[in-house]
Formats: C-alpha cells, structure tokens, sequence
C-alpha cells in the first residue's frame, strides 16, 4: 500500500489486490497513510489455490479493478 | 501502565544525554519521526527507569532498520516478534536478569525494555495487533522480550563477540523470533550426545521440513554448557560439531513424504542442506543454574526479503 | 493542582488526500500489473493482463523483491514513468 500511496503521489492512479482477511489491516494502513487507497478483494486462501481457482478469481475481480482505476472524466 | 506525568518523563530524559528533539528512528509501519521525547513517554508508560532508557533507544535503533524490517515483522501472520539480547557491562549496572527465569518475568529491566519497544512500535509507528500487526497466533513475547547473556557464567565469547563487537561494549542485538520451547536432556554426560539432542530439536524449529530459509535462536542453560567447559569446547568447536548434526537429507523433508504435502517441491530431491544458512543460529549462555533445560527459538524468513539479525551499540 | 500526561503517540494526523484522477476508460493506456511476489499471485495476473490486453490496454509487467516491503525506488520510479495506472496484487 505505500507502493500505491507513492504511485498516487506522482499521479498515476492505482489499486491493490488482498484476500478478505485483510480489509482491516488496508484500512489501518489507509489512515496512516492519508489516503483511502484503492482496494479489491479476493476471497482467502490463496496459497493453495490450483491455477483454475486463480483464474477464476481474476475473473470474478476483473470487473471492481476496471472500476477501481476509471472514473467519469 | 505508569502515568507518562511531565515529571516522569522529565526524569526519564536525564537517563540519556541525547537531546529530547533528536530524532531516533523513522518508525514503521507509518515511517514517523520519532524523537527521544517520545520514546521517554513510553518508556515511563512500560515502567521503565531512566537508565533503562540507553538500552530502549539502542534497541529502537536495531528493529528500525532495513536489515531488520519491523514492517514486514509486524505484517506477517508468523506469530514473531523482535527478541532482544543485552550484551556489556550495562546489563548489571542496570540491574538486568541472566540467570534464573530469565525468558521469562520477574526483573523490571528485562519486563519493562522490550515493553517500551513495543509501546513506541504501536503508538508512534502505528502497528497496532489486528491493524497492521496479523500474528494469527502471536505470542507473549510480543508484550516486550529482553533479556542479558549471563557472559561471566560462560566459558566461551558471548553473542556479540561473536557478531564483532568486544566485550567492553554495550550492545543489544535484535532477532525475529517465536516463543521459547524448551529442551530437555537431562541424560547426557559427554559434548557429544548433548550436541545431537539440542540438535534434534532445532531440526524441528517452526518445522523440521523449513531448511535455511528461517533463522534460530539457542539459548543454553549453565549447566548444559558445563557440559561443553569440562570436555574444553569452545564456541568454534561447538558450532562445528552442531552445524554437522545438524545437515538434513532432502530427501527427508519433501512434500508427501510420510503423507504429509507440506516439503520441499520435488526438484530438491537428493540434497544434503543445514537446517540453518551460515551464521543464522544465534546461540546465547542465560539461565538458573539448576536444570538441564535449554531453550529453541525459532525465527522467521531470513535474508533481504524477511528479517536479519542487527546488533547495535548502546551509547549514552 | 493538575497533572498533565504527555501524548504517547505520534500526535500527527497524516493530511488526507483524495484519490488521484481517473481515466475513463483503460483502452490505449498502459497498466502496470505490479507482482508483489507472495506465491499464485503470478496466476492471478495472468489472467488479469488477458483481461486487460482484451479491453484494449497494453501491459506491463513488474515484480517486487519481496512481499515484505515497500517496492525498490528505482522500480517505483520506473513504474511511475512508464504506467498511466497500476494493479498491485496479491497480498494475503
């Protein structure tokens, strides 16, 4: 999330990818940062996930990342 | 919890002659400036005295660094936390405990050092447990964890001689580590067998099928170490005969051996590896002097992309 | 008489600010798709630069030393000056 915060800053608009156990630590770390960075989230576990589930993970979050990094002009 | 009252923390200061605005360390998670002041504060909150306070901010000094990296410290859900190893003439003057109980409670400079660590760690850093800090598991440890090496009960260097530092220095040394687990051989008679049994509990810290990835931690005990004077080894020789007992056959540790997937992939078959990289068990002489426990503690991923080890000075 | 108790904490509230502007659409833009390095985070963007490339964006592809900490600064840097937006994944 600083990767973000930094990207931010020089003005390249971002968003990170956490599975659900990690939503509070996002927004701890939002705070400290100032910046309610941009978040999506998968469902945990992850590490061991086949390739199919990764796939279709990627699938199922593709549509809140667009959205995530576009917005009305 | 004390009080941080301004008297306090006045009093706290005169432990120090650094200046109450200098800034010690970027804390992490939150990268903040932390001046000397507020280490006094929480130091007064952890119960500390004031000549405790050199031992905080050297301390502060060692887990606030990139080899070190608090950050990814806090943020794994490993259940670890810094461990810290007062070495010098510091740790007596200071009144700290080596011997009996001494991983565990009862001497105010051992509870209060590691606690103010930690207190600066969550209330300037901002790694709060359940916010940046995700130890599934935690451990007490976590509360605050120092302790002195007994260096006049040993026969050989201490930690920090053998980490370069001699032994008029002040230092404190900083390892990512786990709680303690006890070893017990309470048998051995000869350096030999006692080495293959401490060897056969640090085969399995954190798990026996983790090989040099995680570092450990030894803490031998008075009388397992006389073990080691009577037969006349030294260090050098002791590490010499553990590291040996201590290499793994791969072929041992891969995943689905005896049915359990957890292990090495495949590829690593037909190896011979230590269970620790060179120099990543860190062996420490503390302890009562009745009982032949020693203590394993294991650590957490090594190397840049997890936490080394950092011994620093204490200064005034 | 009072006693005053001293501010343990930082005392800073860091400024807040707001999310930098965003394109409207992603086509003809580069991403950055940012590998923080935990495993099957690499599976993830896989699928995730097809979807991208499919939606018309070029990609490019990063990775982090290590999950554990903040990227390098030159690779900041690099992504900074060559992505006009980032994915960073996959932390659990």
């Amino acid at each position: 999330m600083h990767d973000i915060d930094y990207l931010e800053r020089r003005g390249v608009p971002g968003v990170f990818v956490a599975s659900d156990t990690f939503i509070d630590a996002a927004e701890t770390q939002s705070a400290g940062l100032g910046l309610d960075v941009a978040g999506v989230y998968v469902a945990h576990p992850i590490q061991d996930r086949t390739d199919e589930e990764m796939t279709a993970l990627a699938d199922g979050a593709i549509d809140a990342l667009l959205g995530a990094l576009t917005g009305p002009a | 919890m004390v009080p941080p009252t301004e008297a306090r923390v006045s009093r706290m200061l005169e432990g120090t002659t650094r200046s109450p605005d200098e800034v010690v360390v970027l804390v992490p998670p939150n990268l903040v400036e932390c001046p000397v002041e507020k280490v006094a504060v929480n130091a007064v909150m952890a119960g500390c005295r004031p000549e405790y306070l050199p031992v905080v901010l050297a301390a502060l000094e060692t887990v606030c660094t990139d080899e070190f990296n608090m950050h990814g410290v806090l943020a794994t859900t490993m259940s670890v936390g810094p461990i810290l190893v007062v070495n010098g003439p510091i740790a007596r003057q200071i009144g700290m405990n080596s011997g009996i109980n001494v991983l565990g409670h009862g001497n105010r400079a051992n509870s209060t050092i590691g606690r103010a660590v930690q207190l600066v760690l969550r209330n300037v850093g901002g790694g709060a447990p359940g916010g940046i800090d995700r130890g599934t598991l935690g451990h007490m440890g976590k509360q605050g964890f120092c302790f002195a090496e007994d260096e006049d009960g040993s026969p050989w260097t201490t930690l920090a001689e053998d980490r370069g530092f001699d032994r008029s220095q002040n230092t404190v040394t900083a390892f990512c580590g786990e709680g303690p687990n006890l070893v017990m051989d309470q048998l051995s008679r000869s350096p030999e067998s006692l080495t293959r049994s401490l060897a056969s509990s640090l085969r399995t810290a954190i798990s026996e099928r983790v090989v040099l990835g995680m570092d450990g931690m030894l803490v031998m005990s008075p009388e397992h170490m006389s073990r080691y004077r009577d037969a006349g080894w030294d260090r050098a020789r002791f590490m010499a005969e553990l590291t040996e007992c201590l290499m793994v056959d791969t072929d041992s540790i891969l995943g689905g051996v005896d049915g359990v997937e957890e292990g090495l992939p495949p590829e690593f078959a037909g190896h011979r590896v230590p269970k620790f990289r060179p120099g990543g068990l860190l062996v420490v002489h503390a302890g009562g002097p009745a009982g032949l426990f020693s203590a394993v503690i294991g650590g957490w991923k090594n190397g840049p992309g997890g936490s080394d080890p950092v011994t620093r000075e204490i200064t005034p | 008489m009072t006693t005053t108790i001293l501010d343990p904490t930082s005392e800073q509230a860091p400024a807040t600010r707001e999310r930098v502007g965003r394109p409207e659409s992603l086509a003809g833009l580069t991403v950055g798709l940012l590998d923080i390095s935990k495993p099957r985070g690499d599976v993830f963007l896989d699928r995730v630069e097809e979807r991208l490339t499919a939606a018309g964006a070029t990609v490019a592809r990063y990775a982090k030393p290590t999950f554990t900490k903040p990227a390098p600064a030159d690779l900041r840097h690099e992504i900074a000056t060559h992505c006009d937006a980032v994915i960073e994944a996959l932390a659990d």
